[in-house]
Order: structure tokens, then C-alpha cells, then sequence
């Protein structure tokens, strides 16, 4: 392949649009924003904006009836091309859950939810029960629900099952930084989705984020790795890039992973050569 | 003692060396051995790593902002005689209780101040302020609050779970110290003697369905050390059992107040911040409260590093809120006396972004009230 046809191809792979689908709206960023645990509104408008995310999730525990100075949604909304997604954490069931969702479609407008329960205020890790019956109720009424949830691929049938638009399984617990320590769950989970499978959770660094890109994911959601990091703005754009970096890697292809055994010098299938001979 | 709370196997007298301090920070699941060894004389020299490992964990946990709240006196009537208390029942000085007119009027000047959590005090349980005066001012404050926690007296748990169907939302409850015997000295009489009930009564708060339930103990009453490693055997054990339930933890520290009282194993703010530090580091995900007891200069070099929760423009006296000025005398001294404006202020200069709504009433009512 000469060089010119080599540009040209990648002219042509960059003009389709890479663009993801969950509950019927179209995405092009593959990174998802969450807006706890920054020290003020314009760190995190800041953040949000050099994250070039355009599904950003708000705890509807932080959102006032009537908007506040620390109120998160008022300088979100200003923003616009972002959808809201408002989140039931704090919900340790599905009906407290369900109520927080219906309050939040009110307030945000918008027709996605993250649902989020957990019950245990330690680990926060969630509940796969209430998860599961509160997804499956939210959706029946309509909600685009996005569900947050441990990285269990029976789960994630069940709950594509009763209508989910997308999964959310966590890359380990919620806040830890520890990486894609469910690697191996995420695997099963992917393999077999029918809908968009988003991490979340547990992601500390950018190269994670790609990793989870590179592995198939369709995108990922952060917030303390880019709340809680040094310079917030400039860890939202490195992640913006390295979710860019892993989808393109992705869609490229990985080479096969070498198994390090040299090729033997005689083969096992010689003998399927000497037939007919 | 009952053998889930008793510290002796990690206080066994052989003190801890500098190696196990390190070892303690260095552990992947620390524990209250580890606490012990962070709180003895060796970990004096850790003190910053100890401060630059707590803020760490504080920021990774809770980010850049700090949940605040504020108490309201509703009575200072008492019949107990704890010998370190400004409302004990034989300090001479005004008695009253606020009404339920004066109860929303307090609640609407701390609205007005911002808050969207607030803490209901009163003493012992009285004929004046009992449990249905209590369940009245909660069902007040929960009507204008996202979040009412209450702090007062041990209860049952049927009483509980009324609470939280009122709409509490947390019960603080500190066993002042876990020493038996230290206890039995300073609580002089009235029904508080009575330990294991106070003990066993954050365990029937949790069973009652309450969200949140706050410990701690009063640093000034006995060893500290002893005192902290039960703290944390108390809150593993409620983890254990009731795992749906939340746990904060305070540090309230004995200051001067009205009774005169001195005392025995006084504290100072080194230690104070030590011991917020190791705690911070054994229990990385429990939110840590340092109220306005404290003198400014130390809450604000506290605020992050552990301490993920504070109080702001209180008053301790009843009725404190209100223009008039107080008739009764405060159950301690402030030493933040700054307005709300000035601590949010100092948290943002320190790159914290103080929180007023971090929960939401909608969370209420479905389970909660122990129907669940």
C-alpha cells in the first residue's frame, strides 16, 4: 500500500462518524462526566467542558428545589449540548430509588437516569436486587435508564432484558482508583451486549480509560479520578484524549497477543501435509 | 466488657515501636491494632506523613468539599448529674425549651443562613422535653430540611423508627467514654448511668431503620487511647450487623465550660489532629466531623485533612439563633464564633467547597420508620 492510499484510508475510516446510540440519542464522545467532589462550580463546568463530555450525571442529593450557591445544575445547564443524566445516589432501594428518578426527570428535564443504589454507605457497592427492580420499573415508565451496577454478566442480561438503554458495571469500587480490577467480567459482559456498556467506577488514570476502550467498551464515566486529582481541568482534556486514543485503538485492532513459544521446529500437524501424497 | 468492644487485646502494654507504626502505615486493611500503634508516643515523628496520608484519603473519598450542618438547642432541662456537662441538672442556671413557634423560628433563621441539615439537641429525657416533644420538633425541621439528625437521649427502638418516620434522618449518640468505670465516676446520677443502654442504643437506632447514626466520645474523660480503639471496635461491630446504616464520627473535645470541671487526661490539639489522622487512615470511608468547639485557626487546618464534615456559625445556647440574647448558658464554650459566610469563605480560599445539600427528603418514607 503506498503512502498516499494509505492517508486516503484513513481520510475514509475518520469521515464515517464514530458515534454511539443509547436509548435513541446519538453520542460522539465516549467520555461521561460526573460532578461531585470538586471544590467549586467552575472547576467543574471547567472540567466538563475540557472533557468534551456530552452525558454528564448529577447527584440529585446535591440539587436544590430552589438554586443555591453551591447548587450544581444551574452553571450545567448554562453550558448547553449537554444532556443531564441525574443520579439516585444515596438510594438504598428501588422505591426510594424510583422516587429520586421521577424527581430528577422533573427537575433536569431529561429523560435518562443513572440508577444508582447502594445500600451498604461503606463500600457503596450496588445492589444488584433493588438495581434490577428499579430498572426494570424506571423503564417500563419511559426513562433511558443507564444502570450502575456490579460487573456480573447474568445481571447485565437480566437487566438489558427488562429494558435498560445501557450497563454501567464498575471497574472496581466506586472511588478506589483501582483500576479494571473486573477485567475479566467486563470481558463475558461485552461479548455478549446488545447494548452499550459504559464503565464506571473505580477508574483512577487515563491509560485505564483507554484500556477499557481498547477492551470494546463503548465509553466511560468518571468523577473522582478528575475531582480529585492535581489539576482537575488538565486531567479532564488527558482523559478526553485517552478515551479517543483507546476507541481509535479499538477500532484498529489490536495485534494478537504473542503467547512468547517460539515456532516449533517440528510442526504437530506435519503429517497432515503427506496425505494424498 | 463485652468481648466485641474490648480493646485489651490491642492495648496488651507493650507499647509500639517506630517499625510498627510503620507497618501500620503501610498495612492494606488496617485495623484497631494498627490504630493503637498510630495513636501511641512512637508515631509522634509521623505526625505530617500520617496529615499528608489523611488528606489523601479524605480527598480520593469525599473530593474537594466539606458537608456542613448545624446544631439547635431545643432544651437544656436535665436529670443527669455528668460532672463535665453545662446542662447537668444541679448547675444552677436557667431552665427552658424552645416552643414549636420558636422551634420553626430557629429553623427558619438557619434556612436563611443556608443550612439544609441540622442537628436537634436536647438533654436527658424530661417531662418538658421528652420523646413526643422531640418527635414534634423533628417532624418541624423535617418539613423545611433535607437532613434532620437528632442528638439526645437513648431511646427504644420502636421510638426510633417513629424518628425516622418523622423524618430523621440521623441519631448521634456518644458513649462519652468506654472506660466502665470511668463512666460510672463521671456520670453522677440520672438515668445516663446507665452504660450498656447507651451503649446498645446506636445498634436499636440502626435496627429502627435510621440512616445515619453518629458516635464518638468526649477526649478529656479517660485515656484516650483506650477510648478510641473502642470507638472503632463499636462502629466495626454496627458495620457487622447492620450494614444498611451509616456511621459518622466526632471528636468532641472537653473545653471550659460551666460546671468548672478539670480535666484528668486533657488533650492537646496535636493529639487531637493525630488522632483524626489515624482514624482517617483506619476508616478511610466514614465522614469525620469537627465542630466549632475547636478555635478557628485549628479548623481550618483540619478542614480536608480527615475531617470531611463541619458545623458553621453555631450556638449552644437555646434559643441561640433568635436577636434576643441568650438567657440560658451554652452546653459548651464556642471556639469558632466566625459566621457562615466567613467559614465558607476560609473553606474556598482553601480550595474546599463547602456543601449544604448532600441528601435529599425524597430518600425518606419509603422504607425508613421500620417498616423495611
Amino acid at each position: 500500500m503506498s503512502r498516499a492510499s494509505g492517508e486516503e484510508a484513513m481520510e475514509r475510516k475518520v469521515k464515517v462518524p464514530d458515534e454511539w446510540i443509547v436509548g435513541g440519542h446519538r453520542f460522539s464522545s465516549r467520555l461521561l462526566m460526573g460532578t461531585g467532589k470538586f471544590q467549586d462550580a467552575e472547576t467543574m463546568v471547567g472540567a466538563v467542558m475540557a472533557s468534551g463530555a456530552q452525558i454528564v450525571t448529577v447527584a440529585l442529593r446535591r440539587v436544590g428545589r430552589i438554586p443555591q450557591e453551591d447548587d450544581m445544575l444551574g452553571p450545567l445547564q448554562e453550558l448547553g449540548g449537554i444532556t443531564l443524566m441525574p443520579n439516585t445516589s444515596g438510594a438504598r432501594n428501588a422505591s426510594e430509588a424510583i422516587r429520586a428518578a421521577r424527581l430528577g426527570r422533573e427537575l433536569c428535564g431529561s429523560p435518562f437516569v443513572k440508577v444508582e443504589i447502594h445500600p451498604d454507605p461503606h463500600h457503596l457497592m450496588p445492589d444488584p436486587i433493588e438495581t434490577f427492580e428499579a430498572a426494570r420499573v424506571l423503564a417500563a415508565e419511559g426513562f433511558v435508564v443507564m444502570p450502575y451496577m456490579p460487573a456480573d454478566p447474568v445481571l447485565a442480561k437480566r437487566l438489558e432484558d427488562v429494558g435498560c438503554a445501557s450497563l454501567m458495571p464498575l471497574g472496581s469500587a466506586i472511588g478506589s482508583g483501582r483500576g479494571l480490577a473486573t477485567a475479566g467480567m467486563l470481558r463475558f459482559i461485552l461479548r455478549d451486549a446488545r447494548i452499550p456498556v459504559i464503565v464506571d467506577a473505580g477508574l483512577r488514570s487515563p491509560s485505564e480509560a483507554a484500556a477499557a476502550l481498547e477492551m470494546g467498551c463503548d465509553a466511560v464515566l468518571v468523577n473522582s479520578a478528575v475531582a480529585a486529582s492535581g489539576d482537575p481541568i488538565a486531567m479532564a482534556a488527558a482523559f478526553a484524549q485517552a478515551v479517543v486514543a483507546g476507541r481509535n485503538a479499538h477500532r484498529a485492532g489490536l495485534m494478537p497477543r504473542g503467547d512468547g513459544a517460539a515456532m516449533a521446529t517440528s510442526p504437530l500437524t506435519a503429517f497432515l501435509s503427506v496425505e494424498g501424497q | 466488657m463485652s468481648a466485641w468492644l474490648d480493646p485489651s487485646t490491642w492495648l496488651d502494654g507493650k507499647g509500639s515501636t517506630p517499625a510498627d507504626v510503620e507497618r501500620a502505615l503501610g498495612c492494606d486493611d488496617p485495623g484497631p491494632r494498627e490504630l493503637a500503634a498510630l495513636l501511641s508516643p512512637a508515631a509522634h515523628p509521623f505526625l505530617e506523613s500520617m496529615a499528608q496520608r489523611a488528606r489523601a484519603l479524605t480527598r480520593r473519598r469525599f473530593g474537594r468539599t466539606i458537608s456542613m450542618y448545624a446544631p439547635l438547642y431545643l432544651a437544656n432541662y436535665c436529670t443527669n448529674g455528668c460532672a463535665y456537662c453545662g446542662f447537668a441538672s444541679d448547675r444552677v442556671q436557667p431552665r427552658r425549651r424552645l416552643e414549636p413557634p420558636e422551634v420553626e423560628e430557629e429553623l427558619a433563621m438557619l434556612k436563611e443562613m443556608g443550612f439544609e441539615e441540622v442537628l436537634l439537641l436536647t438533654g436527658e429525657r424530661t417531662s418538658h422535653a421528652g420523646f413526643d416533644y422531640l418527635l414534634e420538633s423533628v417532624s418541624l425541621a423535617a418539613r423545611q430540611f433535607h437532613a434532620v439528625g437528632v442528638e439526645a437521649f437513648p431511646m427504644t427502638a420502636r421510638e426510633y423508627a417513629l424518628l425516622a418516620e418523622a423524618g430523621c434522618s440521623g441519631v448521634t449518640l456518644y458513649q462519652e467514654t468506654y472506660d466502665p468505670r470511668r463512666y460510672d465516676l463521671l456520670h453522677r446520677w440520672g438515668p445516663k448511668k446507665d452504660y450498656l443502654d447507651r451503649l446498645d442504643a446506636p445498634a436499636r437506632a440502626m435496627e429502627a431503620g435510621m440512616r445515619t447514626v453518629g458516635l464518638g466520645f468526649l477526649l478529656g474523660l479517660s485515656d484516650p487511647v483506650f477510648d478510641a480503639v473502642c470507638l472503632l471496635r463499636h462502629a466495626g461491630h454496627l458495620r457487622r450487623n447492620h450494614w444498611k446504616s451509616g456511621i459518622t464520627l466526632s471528636f468532641p473535645r472537653l473545653r471550659p465550660q460551666a460546671g468548672n470541671f478539670t480535666s484528668t487526661f486533657p488533650v492537646d490539639e496535636a493529639w487531637l489532629a493525630r488522632l483524626v489522622f489515624a482514624v482517617r487512615i483506619v476508616l478511610p470511608d466514614v465522614p469525620l466531623l469537627l465542630s466549632t468547639r475547636e478555635r478557628p485557626e485549628f479548623r481550618d487546618g483540619m478542614a480536608g485533612l480527615g475531617i470531611s464534615k463541619m458545623s458553621a456559625g453555631s450556638r449552644t445556647t437555646v434559643g441561640g439563633y433568635g436577636g434576643a440574647e441568650p438567657a440560658t448558658e451554652g452546653q459548651f464554650q464556642v471556639g469558632d464564633k466566625r459566621s457562615v459566610p466567613e467559614i465558607c469563605a476560609m473553606l474556598r480560599n482553601r480550595g474546599l467547597a463547602p456543601v449544604f445539600k448532600n441528601w435529599d427528603s425524597v430518600f425518606r418514607d419509603a422504607e425508613a420508620g421500620g417498616h423495611g
